[in-house]
């Protein structure tokens, strides 16, 4: 177990490494500049020393070491636009992305899972019709829109919900933006799950502890609940970077002070550090999740062996 | 029963979309760039205009129809590169295996830690807007997964009977991989491509809205529906007529998956995508 | 400046209500009728919006010059002179007398005694001594050093040769001399929040990039980066009674169509509205009260490359002048949310004429002035532009079926903002559409075309005219406001006549005020700049 870790861990370097050195490339031959994003009012001498102190102009290869023997580290340089650390930024944005992940998939496995169990107790019928429907249509719709949608149902006709911002962070913030982001993950939960039962109650496994006259409860609390519960965990980690993906277009939406609205506006304004620190840290956490995730099908399904 | 509902059903919607992509310059009443006469802006929907005209008097009839073109050739072309580029790397990765195998591993657990949609909008600032642009963003970033599988079947494919019998008759690495294991594992193949097609098409949608789309005035989709955003109450027909075909159309293209799935690819109906 | 505008109802759109809007800002009095007679509440919170983007550039004012940025400034911070809209002038603000001496160079400043940072500590002349060296940092880079260097010494600060600026003395605790190069008036130089007054002491530590101290009417309380700042009222500010309102939000709303649904939804006291929008609000009973309006002194232009073939002829930038309806367009998509340019100089713009007329939307003008250029069947060019609403591929689109008309093709390149501004810098272009600040000072803005000035200052079009720069040099030994107004005016003339860009227009800042809001202030150099200590909240606002 130990050394399954400490394998695992070590093959995310190289991941992590070539991260560093793609978004390094790209954003060296990335047309425009922090210097030039700032103001459409320009000094061209205040310009060039901006760009020399940015070190903007010194070689790439230069500019990649120093960022790598920085990040051994822990230092993730100190973003072009506030001037300070770029680890005291994400730290700040990272509470609110988290919370808005976790709400979604939250959202997402309360209503996906029992919606695919129900969909697949009769297969074919208006029910499981209705419910692959929704699924299917939850995958099919653009996310800004469909936030929209909600802001204006939610927020404005109904005023239940306020339509933006973060206020205390509590859930009347969080829940719209978390629906939006919810609803993809929600329909590949409800498909996921409703295929796997499917799957799973003809399965050999079953049919032979029916067969050893456990009843129908006891096969489905003990085989399925747990087949049920490796898949969700296997699409939690699979959906994970889609809806990291997601939340940038949904945090800019509702004005949400995560990393993926912190990644949106460095991009758009040159920010090289900072679009260089959030993607590793959206990685990181990729990679993290996706570990926790390994560990925890063994304390589930003791048959899986770390190999 | 179900599966050919959706199949059929799915099939059609994206016939129905090629269709009128192919058949825009019949389809449409007016140009979709030129004919913009701010006299008739912002029309509601009427027996002129069908779907009413927008903030530069342009028929969205007309832009709809001719948006299809465009969006369609992001969902097919980008995907088709994330086909080839999947299966060429996972066929050989998991035929040769060796060193080859290790680096198209980590490779593609590079793809699948980097959000797809993160990494496009990295290439797409790179790149600026623009159509061929787009192709280029979505067409690199969404390969994994066809990667693996095609990974997965060489493997699996690599030590049965007939593939042995290439490799005695003396068949190249290349011809033994295109005759015999591509076919044999086309199925999944299709279906994920299928699936690949209607998120990129949406894909496209959020880029425009995050400012990094297509190049207008050319209309796509997702660019008339991030343009109308902001007329969601004053004018919302310019925003339900695309964003309805957006959705018709991934709709469409996600039965036509599930569909193919049930066909080509029965074993593996719990397979995660 | 605004009451240049009470010359022109005919410009101010159709609604007789908007007119009264500007006659009454025209007066000087404050915007809302009923704010004359009500006594101003205290207490309450005021939640305002930064509109430009997803977040705030940085805490260290000093370092940014995004209009963003200066909306929370506004309450946090203060500088030398401060921005007067019922003047349409910077005016003294940390200082109560400026004594002018040395033949107009030498400046000595009366501080004011009573001007309290948040920690505490009163102001005194080595707090402004310090500010203006810091900004003056070489190896910093700070935007205002453009400010500062008209202080003499200054200068050599920036390159390193002297430690402090030469041209500023402290006199006493409260006196301070400055010696400027130039004969300008320092007003211009010294109100925006780029050259903020910082405490000398508490500035130079770590933490205040995180808990920032000025001397504004409100103290610094939190900044949840992505999402807002919040700031609550200073006891000890300087101006008796104010500021009235006890907090102020200030919310980042980047999304237009969400602040739209937040602003419907009582959720903020001000938005910002486009063209869209605008059309909207007026149109709703509910929210056409709401409309705050004025003439900004931005104007939106079509910049045409001179080493480009065809642009080097007059007539062909003349003829784009004649092809394009900027009426139509202005009406039918900008939605009235602009005024049509005539020339460079904005309509708030003391030099503005008032007598001079835009090109007249003319056609056969144009084939005809092409046909005399030598290319009767028109010629192709790119046009590179950004996807801004106002200012950007909208328009664009909208003028291209209008130029194809006179045979002229124009291909569309569009780029991100950022990019945009790199490539009207590096005249990497055939033509491009921009917005570009054409004031407070008009001399400042037309001397953008003076052949001295270098392409990537802003000097775009990289224009050269030997009559043009004499003109501008006069008005610049111009001892008289009069005189140096009237050769501004001329050369004004001169760019309508040369066109070298495609005048389109001024732009009209509009911004939603919620009716429980006063005190708002019509600032023509941008509108959600607001001195924020005059605000204030009647107890109808639905915030605690």
């Amino acid at each position: 177990m130990l050394s399954f870790l400490l394998r695992r861990l070590l093959q995310t370097i190289p991941t992590v490494l070539a991260v560093v050195l793609l978004v390094f490339v790209l954003f060296s031959v990335v047309p425009g500049s922090i210097v030039s994003s700032m103001s459409d009012d320009s000094d061209p001498q205040v310009e060039l020393r901006m760009k020399k102190q940015l070190g903007l102009d010194d070689p790439l290869y230069l500019r990649f070491g120093v960022y790598i023997a920085k990040l051994v580290t822990g230092d993730f340089g100190t973003s072009f636009r506030t001037r300070e650390p770029v680890t005291t930024m994400i730290a700040k944005r990272a509470w609110p992305t988290l919370q808005l992940i976790f709400t979604a998939m939250t959202f997402a496995i309360l209503i996906g899972v029992p919606l695919g169990f129900i969909a697949a107790l009769k297969p074919g019928g208006i029910v499981d019709t209705l419910a692959m429907v929704l699924a299917v249509s939850g995958l099919s719709i653009a996310k800004f829109w469909l936030g929209l949608v909600l802001m204006y149902l939610f927020a404005l006709k109904l005023g239940w919900l306020p339509s933006f911002g973060y206020g205390d962070g509590g859930l009347k913030y969080l829940l719209l933006p978390a629906v939006t982001l919810g609803v993809s993950p929600m329909a590949l939960f409800a498909r996921t799950t409703r295929a796997a039962v499917l799957e799973i109650m003809t399965a050999d496994f079953v049919r032979t502890a029916r067969s050893k006259g456990m009843s129908e409860t006891r096969v489905v609390k003990w085989h399925v609940m747990r087949n049920a519960l490796v898949i969700i965990l296997t699409t939690v980690g699979l959906q994970f970077g889609g809806l990291m993906g997601q939340a940038v277009v949904v945090e800019k939406l509702f004005s949400w002070p995560g990393i993926g609205s912190l990644l949106v506006d460095s991009v758009l304004q040159r920010d090289i550090p900072a679009v260089q620190g959030s993607i590793l840290v959206v990685v990181l956490a990729f990679l993290a999740i996706n570990l926790l995730i390994d560990v925890l099908y063994g304390v589930i399904d003791p048959r899986i062996r770390y190999a | 029963m179900k599966l050919r509902a959706n199949l059929i059903i799915g099939g059609a919607l994206f016939a129905l979309a090629i269709l009128v992509g192919l058949l825009a310059p019949w389809l449409a009443h007016t140009d979709p760039v030129l004919d913009a006469n701010l006299m008739n802006a912002e029309e509601p929907p009427s027996w002129t205009w069908w779907f009413g005209t927008d903030d530069q008097g342009r028929d969205i009839y007309s832009r709809v129809v001719y948006g299809a073109r465009v969006s369609l050739t992001v969902g097919i072309v980008s995907q088709l590169i994330n086909s080839v580029i999947g299966v060429a790397l996972g066929l050989s990765a998991g035929y040769w295996g060796g060193w080859w195998d290790d680096f198209v591993n980590g490779l593609t657990n590079l793809m699948l830690a980097i959000p797809s949609l993160i990494f496009a909008l990295a290439i797409m600032a790179v790149l600026g807007p623009g159509l061929t642009s787009l192709l280029i963003a979505l067409g690199l970033t969404n390969w994994s997964f066809t990667c693996r599988i095609a990974r997965a079947s060489a493997l699996s494919l690599r030590s049965q009977g007939y593939v042995q019998a290439a490799t005695v008759l003396g068949y190249g690495d290349l011809r033994i991989m295109i005759t015999q294991l591509l076919p044999n594992m086309l199925g999944p193949i299709v279906v994920i491509g299928t699936l690949g097609m209607g998120s990129a098409v949406l894909s496209e949608a959020a880029l425009s809205f995050l400012g990094l789309g297509v190049r207008p005035p050319f209309p796509s989709w997702g660019s008339m529906l991030s343009d109308a955003r902001e007329q969601i109450t004053t004018a919302p027909w310019l925003s339900v007529f695309p964003g309805l075909a957006i959705f018709l159309t991934v709709l469409g293209l996600n039965l036509l998956g599930d569909g193919l799935r049930d066909i080509l690819d029965p074993q593996s109906r719990s397979r995660r995508t | 400046m605004i009451k240049s505008l009470i010359g022109m109802p005919a410009l101010l759109g159709e609604h007789m209500m908007f007119r009264m809007i500007a006659i009454v800002a025209g007066l000087g009095l404050a915007l809302a009728a009923p704010a004359e007679t009500q006594a101003p509440r205290k207490g309450g919170t005021i939640r305002m919006t930064a509109p430009y983007g997803s977040s705030f550039t940085s805490l260290d004012i000093h370092t940014t010059q995004r209009a963003q940025d200066e909306i929370y400034a506004k309450a946090l911070h203060r500088s030398l002179y401060i921005w007067n809209s019922a003047e349409g002038k910077p005016v003294l603000e940390l200082a109560k007398e400026d004594v002018v001496s040395g033949g107009g160079l030498v400046h000595t400043f009366k501080l004011r005694d009573d001007a309290y940072f948040h920690n505490g500590r009163k102001m005194t002349a080595d707090d402004v001594i310090w500010s203006y060296n810091r900004i003056m940092d070489g190896t910093k880079a700070y935007p205002g050093a453009r400010f500062v260097r008209v202080i003499e010494g200054a200068a050599a600060v920036e390159k390193g040769q002297a430690k402090e600026i030469s041209g500023l003395k402290k006199i006493d605790d409260f006196t301070v001399e400055m010696k400027l190069t130039e004969k300008v008036d320092p007003g211009f130089y010294f109100f925006t929040a780029l050259t903020s007054i910082y405490p000398a002491d508490e500035a130079a530590k770590e933490s205040f990039i995180q808990k920032p101290i000025g001397l504004g009417p409100f103290k610094f309380v939190e900044h949840v980066p992505g999402s807002r700042i919040v700031l609550e009222r200073w006891d000890r500010f300087y101006k008796p009674g104010k500021p009235y309102a006890d907090k102020v939000i200030v919310s980042i709303m980047g999304e237009a169509a969400a602040r739209d649904v937040a602003f419907r939804n009582k959720e903020i006291d001000t938005s910002v509205l486009g063209p869209a929008q605008y059309v909207a609000y007026q149109s709703d009973a509910d929210l056409k009260g709401t409309i705050v309006e004025v003439a900004e002194v931005f104007t939106r232009y079509m910049g045409m490359n001179p080493s480009f073939k065809p642009f080097t002829d007059k007539r062909v930038r003349q003829a784009i002048n004649y092809a394009i309806d900027t009426d139509l367009i202005i009406n039918k998509l900008v939605k009235g949310k602009a005024y049509r340019a005539t020339s460079w100089l904005p309509l708030t713009s003391p030099a503005y004429d008032k007598a001079m007329k835009p090109y007249p939307y003319d056609p056969a003008k144009a084939k005809q002035l092409l046909s005399e250029a030598g290319y009767p069947s028109g010629f192709e060019f790119e046009w590179t532009t950004s996807q801004n609403e106002s200012w950007g591929l909208p328009i664009v689109s909208a003028v291209i079926p209008m130029l194809d008309k006179v045979g002229i093709k124009a291909k569309v390149k569009q780029v991100e903002t950022a990019v945009l501004a790199e490539v009207v810098r590096s005249g990497d272009y055939q033509a491009f559409i921009y917005s570009q600040a054409t004031g407070p000072d008009p001399q400042a803005a037309l001397k953008c075309f003076h052949s001295s000035t270098p392409q990537p200052a802003c000097n775009y079009m990289n224009y050269k005219n030997a009559d043009f720069d004499k003109l501008i040099d006069a008005a610049g030994q111009a001892d008289d406001a009069a005189k140096r107004t009237e050769l501004l005016q001329k050369a004004n003339a001169l760019l309508y006549e040369e066109a070298p860009v495609w005048f389109f227009n001024y732009n009209k800042a509009v911004m939603a005020v919620q009716p429980w809001l006063k005190g708002v202030q019509l600032n023509a150099t941008e509108l959600t700049h607001q001195n924020v200590e005059d605000l204030w909240v009647d107890e109808t606002s639905p915030a605690k």
